[in-house]
């Protein structure tokens, strides 16, 4: 009985796929821990970059830099796009790609120049495959993407902006929110709209609520402009960072979610298929104690 | 800051706060020199420069190169603020000579553009000037 035969076979291939999708969800459990320890390991310096922009806000200090301002016409956009290397996450890198394809689309109608950067070889083919040209493509970041390598980038959009070759940053990302919810976001990131964003958090911590209450004359060296002056790059850098690490974090909780829904559905087909392949044999079994009834009916 | 006169010295980057420890004394490489720090300094904000920074304690000095950044003295502690922390002999000679001739030919036609070849030229010399201070030692 052949239908018996590739029932089986069926069977047998459905459970390697499980187990397949099973030790994916593992590794992605592993791999989202290892990013979300990073990402919450990243927020000690934001918070003190806050404490410092705080500092220099109560000193009385105008703050203003060329990253803050806007520029009078916006003529050239640069456009940075957050995707994974692999796919196999459910409609995590699609989301990312639709969304920005609609931002672009957006303003292409007022916007002509600027250059479209995308990380992911996902974002990469699926963008391409879109018809968008690509100027830059970034496929060195993973699960734990470096400070380092992410701001080089900066420097370059920092470099871009302040020379006036560009007059607005748009970051495409998933946002990680909670472990239950992440959302695909377009983030403008320059002209820096104020610090108060960069920080993540609109309340203050504890401890710098503490601070606040104490008056400490601070002494600011060279001066608090100046200081400032470096404060601002350094916030834009961590934000960029922190857009980095939402998507890796983001990322590996998508590829968790599909491979536990994967290895149930997986679960699904084996239980159908046992069932009918149960059956059958079932069947195969009294046809053929039928048949040698029959046998020995014709004999006796 | 602890009971027992000494500074808290905690370092943060933004990958992580890379040392948390106590010493008797620091030495923190500003933008124009180098700055010592010791138990109940005054509280201070300031712009570090690239260069090492040292922290004295009973067991002996140890060093770091940090990248610039900043560095922030409150009463709890002092909180050093650079993207990155590396020892003195992680430093690559050769891509810091390179950095410095690209800094070099960086287009400045504007004041902000000629403040930012300012600010790549003086890291990229530091770190030149680091490179060859630790490979002559």
């Amino acid at each position: 009985m052949a239908n018996i035969r590739q029932l089986d076979k069926r069977r047998k291939s459905v459970k390697n796929v499980r187990k397949i999708t099973r030790t994916m969800e593992l590794i992605a459990t592993a791999r989202f821990k290892k990013a979300m320890d990073r990402a919450a390991a990243a927020t000690d310096y934001t918070k003190r970059i806050t404490s410092i922009v705080q500092d220099i806000a109560k000193s009385g200090t105008d703050v203003s830099h060329p990253l803050l301002t806007a520029h009078d016409s916006v003529d050239a956009m640069d456009m940075l796009v957050l995707t994974g290397n692999r796919g196999l996450c459910g409609g995590y890198n699609g989301s990312v790609v639709r969304a920005a394809t609609l931002r672009r689309s957006e303003i292409k109608k007022e916007i002509e120049a600027g250059q479209m950067r995308v990380s992911g070889k996902r974002g990469v083919s699926a963008l391409r495959f879109a018809g968008v040209p690509i100027e830059k493509t970034y496929t060195e970041f993973d699960d734990q993407p470096s400070f380092a390598a992410v701001a080089k980038i900066a420097n370059e959009l920092i470099e871009r902006y302040i020379t006036g070759k560009i007059d607005r940053v748009d970051v495409a990302y998933t946002k990680f929110l909670s472990i239950s919810k992440q959302i695909v976001v377009v983030d403008t990131l320059l002209p820096f709209a104020s610090l108060a964003p960069a920080t993540n958090s609109g309340n203050l911590s504890p401890e710098a609520a503490k601070a606040t209450g104490i008056k400490d004359d601070y002494e600011f060296l060279p001066s608090a402009s100046g200081i400032l002056e470096e404060v601002v790059p350094a916030s834009f850098r961590a934000r960029l960072f922190k857009c980095f690490l939402d998507a890796a974090v983001s990322e590996q909780i998508a590829r968790m979610i599909a491979m536990k829904s994967a290895t149930e559905n997986a679960g699904d087909i084996i239980k159908a298929l046992s069932r009918t392949y149960n059956r059958a044999r079932q069947s195969k079994i009294t046809q053929e104690i039928m048949e040698i009834i029959g046998g020995v009916e014709a004999l006796g | 800051m602890s009971t027992d006169n000494k500074v808290h010295c905690i370092v943060v980057t933004p990958e992580k706060t890379e040392l948390d420890t106590t010493c008797d004394s620091m030495v923190v490489p500003m933008f124009d020199g180098e700055l010592g720090i010791q138990f109940g300094r005054a509280p201070m904000v300031g712009r570090l420069g690239f260069g090492i920074m040292r922290l004295k304690s009973n067991t002996g000095v140890k060093e770091w190169f940090v990248d610039g950044g900043f560095v922030q003295v409150t009463r709890e502690g002092v909180y050093v603020l650079t993207d990155r922390l590396l020892k003195p002999e992680q430093i690559d000679g050769k891509q810091a000579e390179a950095d410095l001739d690209k800094a070099m030919t960086m287009v400045s036609n504007s004041p902000e553009s000629a403040a930012f070849k300012e600010r790549t030229l003086t890291q990229a010399r530091a770190k030149v000037r680091l490179a060859k201070s630790t490979t002559s030692s």
